[in-house]
């Protein structure tokens, strides 16, 4: 099983390292994108930092309440979304990659598969919260509830945003906005996204997995 | 010399140690696992899963380390502030 699993995941190391040997020499000034949306990034990334931090030092006084209230979760429903995001957001840097070629309708097409698992996280996350609400859960029920349902449907709200954003991106591109030369949009854009990606990359294991 | 050619593009690679990290997390949870040490281990997972995605994903491997750096100290602040609240519910 072990072997396998190495053979599998040591070129991916490999690819990774070779990256960073050649990136030294590229360095920009500035992040991909318009620069306005790295403040908007920053903000939020700061607004969800400060929700995290919330819910860990609330936590840190209701162990047992917590604990006992994560176990109704659906961990497998948080997982396959972990799983759609990082798929979407990768998705995302192909098309990206694509356009830095002049490839348009491969840039497009990257584009909406990263929608469409944007659209798949959307349904087994109104799925999750059906079966909340289904149950009589609501942000009332307790500290741990209001949290749990507070940051996704927050998260969730971002998702929705992201996806209309790639939703214009892939609009421009299919009409031929963009070009290997002229591809800041598709930059602004995938950064968004990334960072929506970002969040529940360390919202997963803060309310689903911590006990 | 040879020069050997890797299949896997970078961000592919990225990609898939990302599923793995995710994959662990996940398995950590099923198992029922808890404790500092397996907190610990999950909050290093957010850290690494995190740099990679603004590092490759974001791009930010690319710019200026003052813009790069942004992005670690967010990370290490919030993972450290759990790790911390973590430590206090012990308590």
């Amino acid at each position: 099983m072990a072997a396998p699993a190495v053979g599998f995941f040591l070129p991916a190391t490999q690819a990774i390292m070779n990256a960073s040997t050649l990136d030294k020499d590229v360095n920009s000034a500035m992040p991909p994108g318009d620069f306005a949306i790295w403040i908007f990034i920053y903000a939020e990334l700061l607004a969800f930092g400060i929700f995290f931090l919330a819910y860990a030092f609330t936590r840190a006084h209701n162990v047992e309440l917590f604990n006992a209230s994560q176990l109704s979760l659906n961990r497998e429903s948080g997982a396959i979304n972990t799983l759609v995001l990082i798929t979407s957001s990768y998705f995302v840097v192909r098309a990206l990659a694509a356009i830095k070629r002049g490839r348009q309708v491969f840039c497009v097409r990257w584009l909406a598969a990263a929608i469409a698992m944007g659209g798949l996280f959307v349904a087994i996350k109104l799925a999750e919260f059906h079966a909340k609400f289904s149950a009589g859960i609501s942000l009332h029920t307790n500290t741990f509830y209001m949290f749990y349902l507070s940051l996704t449907i927050f998260h969730f709200m971002h998702v929705l945003l992201g996806m209309l954003i790639l939703g214009f991106v892939l609009f421009k591109a299919h009409r031929g906005h963009y070009s290997a030369e002229q591809h800041a949009g598709v930059e602004t854009g995938a950064s968004y996204w990334h960072m929506v990606d970002l969040v529940w990359i360390i919202l997963f294991p803060l309310v689903y997995v911590i006990r | 010399m040879i020069k050997r050619h890797n299949p896997i593009r970078p961000c592919t690679g990225v990609w898939l140690l990302l599923v793995l990290l995710t994959l662990v997390t996940y398995g950590i949870g099923e198992a029922g696992l808890g404790g500092i040490e397996v907190v610990f281990l999950l909050l290093a997972m957010v850290l690494i899963k995190g740099q990679m995605v603004a590092d490759f994903f974001m791009g930010l491997r690319r710019v200026r380390l003052r813009w790069r750096i942004l992005l670690t100290i967010y990370l290490l602040l919030v993972v450290s502030g759990i790790a911390l609240a973590y430590l206090m519910g012990i308590k």
